[in-house]
């Protein structure tokens, strides 16, 4: 029983940082209908700047999140065009487009960070790295929670200004229909700039996460590709709050695949479903995707 | 119509062919002048640490001896040229690297990659198209078993040396832990380490509650939270550096705390220990070559200390035993080139005479004793070394075993987290 709830809470707490991850990733496709492969690669930049930061200004990383995630939408904001340039005008597969130039993008960053940063494994630490809350016979490692924290509080933020304000309108009725959005007088290009810088900011803030939770390295971004695709899969492209149920579910999966089964299967476990879900569900578990 | 100057058309073809002969012989006298050595191994990628860890024993192995002057074939002296090829720390680009080398880059011999899926996936390159090759890192028994004869290696395969770290908590400690739980990662190298761990424990009474193989690069906190369920003595990683620091910092998160926490190779490397900080303490590892062993050699580096030292003047930080064995992989193509009197560029012929020289070479280097196996199932392999027990112990690994290789008490049990 104790292994049960501990595999329960390990799961739910890997789960939230995918969250955050999943959601710029799942908004960046429903917006621009382009699937970045550079997500991992922002994630790779936000633990390195929260690095860089305290290696030479001191302080916790946790005390750069504000301004990393400034750092980071600025950063989205001036790659966007490139981006928008790349998929619009008189191209024939503008989405394929996307892909390459996203791609390439990924390919740049991490060869980037190799030859500017070097091949050493980095690691930061925060006040949070190590602590835990015990809970009955179960332990919370205060860092995973902080992560959960992070990731659904701002989710929920993030819904509440899609939902509740007039740009969030905008921005969902450029997800639903670019055309209409456009003669509407939605400022379609400003609001996919928009989305992107958001986007960017928040993979970017998660990566100073990430960076505390495991090792900082060029490559370390790659298998974020994987779950954030999974977790649009599974909530339905372009659907927000289906992706906090679906990365939830992934990091349930990865947990008790790994203790009850082994963990040489969770891999074999998240693609399963995920075909499936393309197959039975292919708007997503919740039938709310694109 | 102008007549045609066939002055000028001489004049002209006379300086092209001058120039063609010159060049050509510039090539040739380029050719002849030394040694080109092709280098497979893991720039970029997720292994692009290791790799470099290979790079600085192969780049020191090659600046030493051309400072030195090179190679002494028939009373001449020949430098040698590393030439790299990336292999994105992946098997297939691996082979796809091998293969430019030798076909375009007309390499003598090769110095191989440091995983041994790269290795395994480099291997029949080398044995198609029948060119030497050495690795300084690769651990994996597979390697052996494959019985290739244009591989060979410096280390010996992790199936032995890991065993030690084992064997010293078994008999060098006390009370003698009774319970071990293992978890390594799914590639050629680290489940090899993880069975080495399992086949010590049984061979010294230890009881095994868990062996699990997980993905590089997943996350290990399920599979730490289930060994700290089963409340074991010992728990044994097996893995490259990176999971080595994300695996203790799993443990950390979710208090576990066993007795003993036992690694292989990642504990050796400085990004462990900086990555980590104080919480590297205490944790086991083994090796096969450190500083302090009393090695005495004549060639390039004549202890295991001047080459520490000339390592550290080098690269800023201290060596460990995968650069020393890829330094060694270069002294020993050297000594076996000088005994076939083989100058560059090297023929078929002489590439196959450079194999039996390998296999006849018994060799003291600063890294110890260079001889191959030539039959068996580490076949090829450099399977003599004595493997050390290492423990971090006040921010350096120092040797706690086994039996008279301690230089200092293992410090058994590990105190909690919360105390070091």
């Amino acid at each position: 029983m104790e292994l049960f709830l501990q595999t329960l809470i390990d799961g739910a707490l890997i789960g939230g940082l995918i969250i955050v991850v999943g959601v710029g990733f799942s908004l960046c496709f429903g917006v621009m209908h382009i699937v970045d492969f550079a997500v991992g690669e922002w994630v790779m930049l936000g633990a390195y700047a929260a690095y860089w930061l305290v290696r030479y200004l001191g302080q916790d990383p946790m005390v750069y999140l504000p301004l990393i995630f400034a750092l980071f939408f600025a950063a989205g904001w001036l790659v966007y065009p490139l981006i928008y340039r790349a998929v619009s005008g008189r191209r024939h597969h503008p989405a394929l487009m996307g892909l390459v130039f996203t791609f390439g993008l990924s390919t740049l960053a991490k060869g980037g960070a190799l030859s500017a940063w070097g091949y050493h494994v980095r690691s930061v630490s925060t006040w949070l790295s190590g602590q835990s809350v015990s809970l009955g016979v179960t332990t919370l490692p205060a860092l995973r929670l902080a992560g959960f924290v992070f990731g659904v509080l701002t989710t929920v933020l993030f819904m509440i200004f899609l939902y509740g304000t007039r740009l969030g309108v905008s921005i969902r009725a450029t997800a639903q229909d670019r055309e209409t959005a456009a003669l509407l007088g939605v400022d379609v290009r400003r609001v996919g700039a928009l989305v992107y810088a958001t986007y960017a900011g928040l993979t970017g803030m998660t990566g100073v996460l990430i960076g505390a939770l495991f090792s900082i390295h060029a490559a370390m971004g790659a298998k974020y590709v994987i779950f954030a695709f999974f977790v649009v899969v599974l909530a339905g492209m372009g659907y927000v709050p289906g992706v906090i149920v679906a990365g939830l579910l992934l990091g349930l999966i990865q947990s008790f695949v790994g203790v009850y089964i082994s963990g040489r299967y969770t891999l074999f476990a998240l693609f399963l479903l995920m075909y499936l879900s393309l197959l039975v569900a292919p708007r997503g578990i919740l039938r709310r995707g694109l | 119509m102008k007549p045609v100057r066939w002055w000028a058309i001489c004049w002209f073809v006379g300086v092209l062919a001058l120039v063609t002969v010159g060049a050509a012989g510039l090539v040739a006298a380029q050719q002849s002048a030394e040694y080109k050595v092709g280098v497979v191994t893991s720039l970029s990628g997720e292994l692009a640490f290791g790799g470099n860890v290979t790079k600085r024993g192969y780049d020191l192995w090659a600046d030493t001896l051309n400072k030195a002057g090179g190679i002494l074939i028939g009373g001449k002296r020949y430098k040698v040229r590393l030439i790299y090829a990336d292999d994105q720390s992946t098997p297939a680009t691996a082979a796809v690297a091998g293969e430019r080398l030798i076909t375009q880059e007309k390499v003598d011999f090769i110095l191989g990659p440091y995983a041994s899926g790269t290795t395994l996936a480099l291997a029949p390159i080398t044995e198609k198209y029948r060119v030497p090759h050495i690795t300084g890192s690769a651990e994996s028994p597979l390697i052996w078993k494959g019985k290739f004869k244009y591989t060979f290696g410096t280390i010996p395969t992790v199936t032995i040396i890991a065993q030690a770290s084992i064997q010293t908590l078994a008999q060098d400690v006390t009370p003698k832990p009774q319970t071990l739980a293992i978890l390594g990662i799914d590639d050629a190298f680290s489940k090899f380490a993880a069975e080495a761990f399992r086949t010590a424990a049984q061979r010294f009474g230890i009881k095994v509650l868990r062996f699990d193989i997980v993905p590089e690069g997943s996350d290990y906190t399920p599979a730490v939270s289930a060994a700290k369920a089963l409340n074991p003595d010992i728990f044994a990683m097996g893995s490259h550096e990176k999971a080595a620091i994300e695996m203790i910092k799993a443990a950390k998160e979710l208090k576990f705390n066993p007795k003993a926490f036992v690694q292989h190779y990642g504990m050796t490397t400085p990004d462990f220990r900086k990555g980590l900080g104080k919480d590297a303490e205490y944790v086991f590892g083994t090796s096969v070559w450190t500083p302090n062993l009393n090695y005495q050699a004549k060639i390039l580096f004549k202890t295991p200390r001047e080459y520490a030292a000339a390592f550290k003047a080098r690269f800023g930080s201290d060596p460990d035993y995968t650069e020393a064995a890829s330094t060694a992989a270069g002294i020993a193509f050297q000594e076996a080139l000088r005994a076939i009197n083989a100058a560059p560029p090297l023929t078929q012929a002489q590439k196959d005479a450079l194999i039996g020289a390998l296999e006849r070479l018994d060799l003291m280097t600063f890294y110890g004793p260079i001889r191959f196996a030539t039959s068996g199932d580490y076949y090829h392999d450099n399977a003599g070394l004595q493997p050390i027990a290492l423990q971090y112990q006040g921010g350096v690994t120092v040797e706690v075993g086994p039996g008279k290789l301690r230089l200092k008490a293992p410090k058994y049990p590990t105190p909690p987290w919360d105390k070091r």
